[in-house]
């Protein structure tokens, strides 16, 4: 299957259907087994799988049913790690950190089953989705390596193995989500340096998402990251970011983010296509993937439905326009 | 020398123990409990750190912030002229706060902390230290729609919260501390803070007032910052070497006192005694033991309750009594 010009996806995660959110809190008091868990996470899966279908989306997710924090799930699943007490993320918010105790090492494939437990369901492909090395590291208490950077390098093992694996599987495009890098500008060295180690090998097409700061900061340095394709929220500040595009140009793809992910009110067609149009402007079509600004999770199903279904007829109708043109 | 904390103390406990205010709060949200029962469930908890922290032996306190929801909120929320909006990142922490916006001039509403000063001085016996976000901070952690400039924001925020300051020393803090985390990182704005600094510290006849700084060291600074008016300062160990470097460059000023922050407050990992001795021992060869407070380099709300206390246990034991704990 082909993938059309301004092709629409998804930043990862979609929100979890209430049945599944019940589910959780019953096997977290151990009132359900870890297979009865499964079955319903795999059962919201599929639906999200339809529901991208039925929209439309050109790249699909598996929308991360079976995830809970997007660090904290794959420190679980690596040894050398284990799972902090609660600590205060905002307000009456709580979390809890990873804590890397030894040295990091991948026991068996995390995601892989997921991935092909998804592409079994659609003809579309299927984006694979890891958290990058940096952000691991950023997010995690570290009380075995001697410094941020052995303990980064550590994770990018780790993580590569895992890309790999995906690859493997099949995987045409896998994104590796670094949101920390955005953070602390003087590291950003760092970031490049370990994200290269995870995409060394891999041919499918790399991506990664950052978001939460102030770009100014790392642009055009960011475009020094080893990936293919930068992925950026756009929506939530009025596609201003595009004019730092007119300074320096965005060399790579980009994940145009076009519909903010923090707001409940539904973006109208018109915002959506005004976004794109003027990403046009600075842009070639062929660099851009159309897509939310960040993971849908914490929007209500419905909300996160709308969104999307906004995304896709914007991009359809900036599409044609395109195509006519050229004609 | 006296052991104790930067500010905030964690709000929960982990299982088995109950999270009382997180399930406190969620109820007063869902509109099942009242303000004053959830205030209620907050002086509870707020009398459980300061028992937390006599435990350990700690010689001045703090009430542990179990009231703020975040450094910036608590105070703007007690101004006249802020809004409170959106969620933006605390410095380089996993943290988020509400960021305050400036929207007209800001003006004195009446104290914000003493009661909470009065409440934590009828819990225990112990000193109580009483902390401001300085006007600096606060400032470069609000968006600012209405002063024509950073300074002149900053000087108004000095005035206003003189009056808290003046206030706390009224009803009886033992230290008055102002943190200036910002100013690590936007020491260019230095001659912003010490004009504020003469301001913010008028009429305030106690000696024992720090300045804290965190997230970074104080090297670049202009030798004036060490005369600015307060009683001491607050040094992070942790974050950088730079602060040992400066203290092996210049003498420390003979009349003020020293705050070292040398426990690790952002990870989890325990230091070592050797390494607690070695910090402790390059300050103690620079100044007298009576000029220093020994404390965790930030606030302890990065880490899980458990093992904040543990950290602190270890910092107390380890050298006052010079046990080696681990
Ligand atoms: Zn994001």
């Amino acid at each position: 299957m082909t993938t059309p010009l301004l092709p629409t996806t998804t930043v990862g995660s979609f929100p979890k259907p209430e049945y599944l959110l019940t589910a959780r809190t019953q096997y977290a008091r151990g009132q359900i087994t870890r297979d009865q868990l499964k079955r319903l996470e795999q059962q919201a899966t599929t639906e999200w799988i339809r529901t991208q279908e039925e929209l439309g989306i050109d790249i699909l997710v598996d929308g991360e049913m079976y995830r809970g924090d997007m660090a904290t799930y794959f420190a679980e699943n690596l040894e050398g790690t284990k799972i902090s007490g609660l600590v205060r993320s905002y307000g009456n918010r709580y979390y809890r950190k990873p804590v890397v105790v030894g040295p990091l090492r991948r026991p068996r494939a995390i995601t892989v089953e997921w991935f092909e437990f998804v592409q079994r369901q659609t003809k579309k492909p299927v984006k694979g989705m890891l958290t990058g090395p940096y952000t691991m590291m950023d997010w995690s208490f570290d009380e075995n390596y001697p410094n941020r950077r052995a303990c980064a390098i550590a994770f990018a093992e780790v993580i590569r193995q895992e890309a790999e694996d995906l690859q493997r599987a099949g995987a045409q495009y896998i994104q590796i989500d670094e949101p920390a890098v955005s953070v602390r500008p003087e590291e950003m060295d760092l970031a490049i340096e370990t994200m290269g180690l995870v995409t060394k090998n891999l041919r499918a097409k790399t991506i990664t998402h950052i978001c939460y700061g102030d770009f100014e900061q790392i642009y055009p340095k960011l475009l020094q990251i080893p990936v293919d394709q930068i992925d950026l929220e756009l929506a939530n500040s009025n596609f201003d970011l595009l004019e730092l595009f007119k300074r320096s140009p965005f060399t790579k793809e980009i994940g145009l983010g076009v519909v903010d992910v923090h707001s409940h009110r539904v973006e109208s067609e018109e915002f959506v296509i005004a976004g794109i149009r003027r990403a046009l402007k600075v842009l070639k079509p062929e660099q851009i993937y159309v897509d939310p600004d960040c993971g849908l999770k914490t929007r209500t199903p419905q909300e996160a439905i709308d969104k999307l279904r906004v995304i896709v007829n914007a991009t359809r109708k900036v599409r044609q326009e395109l195509e006519v043109a050229h004609v | 020398m006296i052991f104790t904390v930067v500010g905030n103390y964690p709000k929960i406990p982990n299982a088995p123990r109950p999270a009382k205010l997180r399930q406190a709060i969620t109820r007063f949200q869902g509109g099942e409990l009242t303000q004053a029962e959830l205030a209620r469930v907050e002086g509870e908890v707020t009398e459980e750190v300061i028992r937390e922290q006599e435990a350990v032996g700690l010689d001045l306190l703090t009430d542990g912030h179990i009231r703020w929801e975040d450094p910036a909120t608590y105070f703007a929320r007690g101004i006249d002229g802020f809004e409170i909006s959106g969620l933006i990142r605390y410095f380089d922490t996993n943290v988020y706060y509400r960021q305050p916006v400036v929207t007209r001039a800001l003006g004195w509403k009446g104290p914000i902390t003493v009661k909470d000063l009065q409440f934590a001085k009828r819990v225990t016996n112990k000193p109580i230290k009483a902390v401001i976000t300085g006007p600096f901070t606060l400032a470069r952690m609000s968006r600012n729609t209405h002063y024509s400039t950073l300074e002149a924001l900053v000087m108004d925020l000095a005035k206003i919260l003189r009056q808290e300051a003046l206030a706390l020393q009224a009803a009886g803090a033992a230290w008055i501390q102002f943190d200036e985390p910002w100013l690590v990182r936007a020491k260019q704005d230095f001659p912003i803070v010490q004009r504020a600094y003469t301001v913010l510290t008028e009429g305030l006849t106690t000696k024992q007032t720090l300045l804290c700084t965190y997230f970074g060291d104080v090297q670049g600074l202009p030798p004036a910052f060490f005369k600015l008016p307060v009683g001491g300062f607050g040094l992070d160990f942790v974050t950088t070497t730079g602060n040992f470097d400066l203290l092996k460059r210049q003498a420390w000023p003979k009349d003020k006192w020293l705050a070292g922050g040398i426990v690790d407050a952002r990870n989890t990992r325990m230091q070592n005694f050797e390494e607690l001795e070695r910090a402790f021992g390059q300050l103690t060869a620079v100044l007298p033991a009576q000029q220093l407070h020994i404390s965790p380099h930030c606030g302890l709300e990065f880490l899980p309750r458990e093992v904040a206390y543990a950290k602190l246990e270890q910092m107390v034991k380890s050298l006052r009594q010079g046990v080696p704990v681990l």
